[in-house]
């Protein structure tokens, strides 16, 4: 149903538009042509206000979409391969799949209990807690690089513990994950958040009334009903980490990453030079964001049988 | 033998009860929605923890806030919670979710017998999402007597289902809580599904137990009047210092002194009900409603009805036994001559 359905519509007639009033439909028609719209029919652009939602829609997927073609229009085949093929150009590829592997396990190890633990109202001040992890967020990465510097740097206490155990927390692979935690923990926390929190209460319960002692009930019901979103966010959090950039200009300037591969090539050769990295960042970055998508969306179908 | 005796805290109200079913026995816990029924059941299943109060199931202690302090946690209790959702696990296969419970162990050949029973055979390795609501309820309740529970508890499992599927279920339960030999307890706010499961009626209001006995005698002698209004008496009618309950399915036209209270009034409206018809009669100052096999004239006439053995309460709303009532009708009679 939709409004080529009424007649008015269906002879070509002067449409009533959504404010007028249509004589000839005393209100039943237009109903149905409503409800029609809300269960999925195609839009049909019948007033100013629906083409300019349309067009507004078109214009900001593709505004969003925008430098990723951009990015394939400028390339060339021969400039990625002078790019990757020159001495040490992937070891900046290894180090960001490295540290955010390293993200990736400590997140999981120390973010998924806090997120259980928010999700089940199990903390007290619960609030604090979650603009506590907020925080994170809403800094910008770049300040939150200056302040790690305060934190971690070699003269606060932490550092000074640190040089004990002869590491340090600037400048080395450590400062590297450690930027890339504090940048992409919030969006796994809120993520994995969520995901538990999709979790039926009572299916746990029952769960417990079957037989299972809370931790087999965590690992037979919660974790895999929560699977899916929980892969959800770690992506999200992988691709955060593969990016992460302001915190680690600051405090994890050496070893290199991607990011600051791209940055120190845009400063020393240009822009042509840097867009093959860009090109790397990308391919590394998103296989697992897919991956999760498309895992999650099958695991749904499973589900819905 | 299941013999629950607590008071439980909620935001309003404090649930008090105490209740004893026996081994194969059915308990219909009847009441208005948030009576405090679900967080009886609740208790029991350690769910909820109870501020006061003891829990024994077949001889264990469940719950019990004198010393000895003891609480078994809701995975060693064995008892067995079905609720209007199924509860069936959406990522596992109708097969591991029957044999979820670690007591669970059929073997493959009880499986099948089991899935033909249940009318699945071709869907014991297909997702719960592909059962219908019917039977998604037959592999719960399945699965629960797998894993082997001491109790059956019904928390309004069949809410969303229709009448003749519920009747069916509400049969296959009692044939199978009787064949297992474990108490059993169905929550509901339908009388007529109690009436249909319960070996013994118990009424919960405002998280107190008014009325406990058998389904008939609850439904015919009502301890209250409350118990009254909530079994579905309709019309109350002052009868000299008592008021007498009418219940719209026990009213018959005609006058019939010897069999119940005889009324007269005028007919103010009336509709079909079911098969019959719905009527509603204004008595003095009192208006009752009353159902009837045959169309009542609508007039300015009088229609005289009986209340088949109404009910009678005093004033305070408690109900008064049918001996003294007669005593004090005569009374009544004699001071109006």
């Amino acid at each position: 149903m939709s409004w080529a359905a009424s007649p008015a519509a269906a002879a070509g007639g002067a449409d009533p538009g959504p404010g007028g009033e249509d004589p000839s439909d005393p209100g039943g028609q237009r109903r149905l042509a409503w409800s029609g719209r809300v269960t999925g029919a195609p839009l049909r652009l019948r007033s100013v206000s629906a083409w300019v939602s349309v067009v507004g829609a078109g214009v900001i997927w593709l505004a969003l979409l925008g430098p990723v073609i951009a990015l394939f229009t400028h390339l060339s085949a021969g400039a990625i391969a002078s790019a990757l093929t020159a001495p040490g150009a992937l070891d900046p590829l290894v180090t960001s799949v490295e540290s955010g592997l390293v993200t990736l396990c400590v997140l999981f190890v120390l973010c998924t209990p806090l997120a259980w633990m928010l999700a089940h109202g199990r903390l007290p001040f619960p609030r604090v807690w979650e603009a506590g992890v907020l925080c994170s967020l809403l800094l910008p990465p770049l300040v939150i690089g200056l302040l790690l510097v305060f934190l971690v740097g070699p003269y606060t206490p932490i550092g000074q513990v640190l040089a004990w155990m002869h590491q340090s927390a600037t400048n080395t692979f450590l400062a590297l994950v450690i930027a890339e935690v504090y940048e992409s923990a919030p969006y796994y926390v809120l993520g994995a958040q969520a995901a538990f929190a999709s979790v039926e209460p009572r299916l746990e319960q029952q769960a417990a009334l079957l037989g299972d002692r809370p931790r087999r009930v965590f690992r037979r019901v919660t974790l895999p009903l929560a699977a899916p979103g929980l892969a959800m966010a770690l992506s999200i959090a992988w691709a955060r980490a593969m990016g992460a950039f302001g915190a680690v200009i600051i405090i994890a300037y050496h070893p290199a990453g991607i990011p600051l591969q791209i940055y120190t090539t845009l400063q020393e050769t240009g822009l042509a030079s840097a867009l093959p990295y860009a090109l790397v960042l990308l391919v590394v970055a998103l296989p697992l964001p897919l991956a999760a998508y498309i895992w999650s969306a099958r695991a749904g179908r499973r589900r819905r049988g | 033998m299941l013999d629950a005796d607590v008071e439980v805290d909620r935001r309003e109200f404090t649930v008090r009860a105490a209740l004893q079913v026996a081994a194969g026995e059915r308990l219909a816990l009847f009441g208005p929605s948030g009576a405090g029924k679900t967080t009886l059941l609740e208790a029991v299943a350690g769910l909820v923890q109870p501020r006061r109060g003891r829990i024994e199931l077949g001889g264990r202690v469940l719950t019990s806030t004198a010393s000895p302090v003891s609480v078994v946690p809701p995975w060693q209790r064995r008892v067995g919670l079905l609720r209007q959702n199924p509860g069936l696990f959406p990522h596992l296969s109708v097969r591991d979710n029957l044999c979820y419970a670690p007591t669970a162990s059929p073997s493959e050949v009880e499986l099948s017998e089991l899935a033909s029973v249940l009318g699945i055979e071709s869907l014991l390795s297909a997702m719960p999402a592909r059962l219908s609501g019917g039977q998604a309820h037959r592999v719960a309740l399945r699965r629960l007597l797998l894993a082997h529970c001491d109790t059956l508890l019904l928390d309004e499992p069949y809410a969303g289902l229709d009448v003749s599927l519920r009747r069916t279920l509400t049969d296959l339960v009692s044939s199978l809580v009787a064949e297992r030999s474990v108490p059993s307890i169905l929550v509901t706010h339908e009388l007529a599904d109690a009436q249909a499961f319960a070996d013994r009626l118990a009424v919960l209001d405002r998280g107190e137990l008014l009325q406990i006995g058998a389904p008939d005698e609850v439904v015919l002698h009502p301890a209250s009047r409350r118990v009254a209004e909530l079994i579905g008496y309709l019309g109350f009618v002052p009868s000299g210092e008592m008021v007498a309950g009418v219940h719209p399915e026990r009213v018959i036209a005609g006058g019939f002194s010897d069999r119940g209270l005889v009324l007269t009034g005028t007919v103010t409206a009336s509709r079909p009900a079911g098969a019959g018809w719905e009527a509603d009669l204004r008595t003095g100052e009192a208006a009752i409603t009353c159902r009837l096999p045959d169309k009542p004239p609508v007039s300015d006439g009088e229609f005289v009805v009986t209340v088949l053995d109404p009910p009678f309460f005093s004033s305070d709303g408690s109900a008064i036994a049918a001996a003294s009532v007669e005593s004090e009708q005569d009374t009544a009679e004699q001071v109006r001559r």
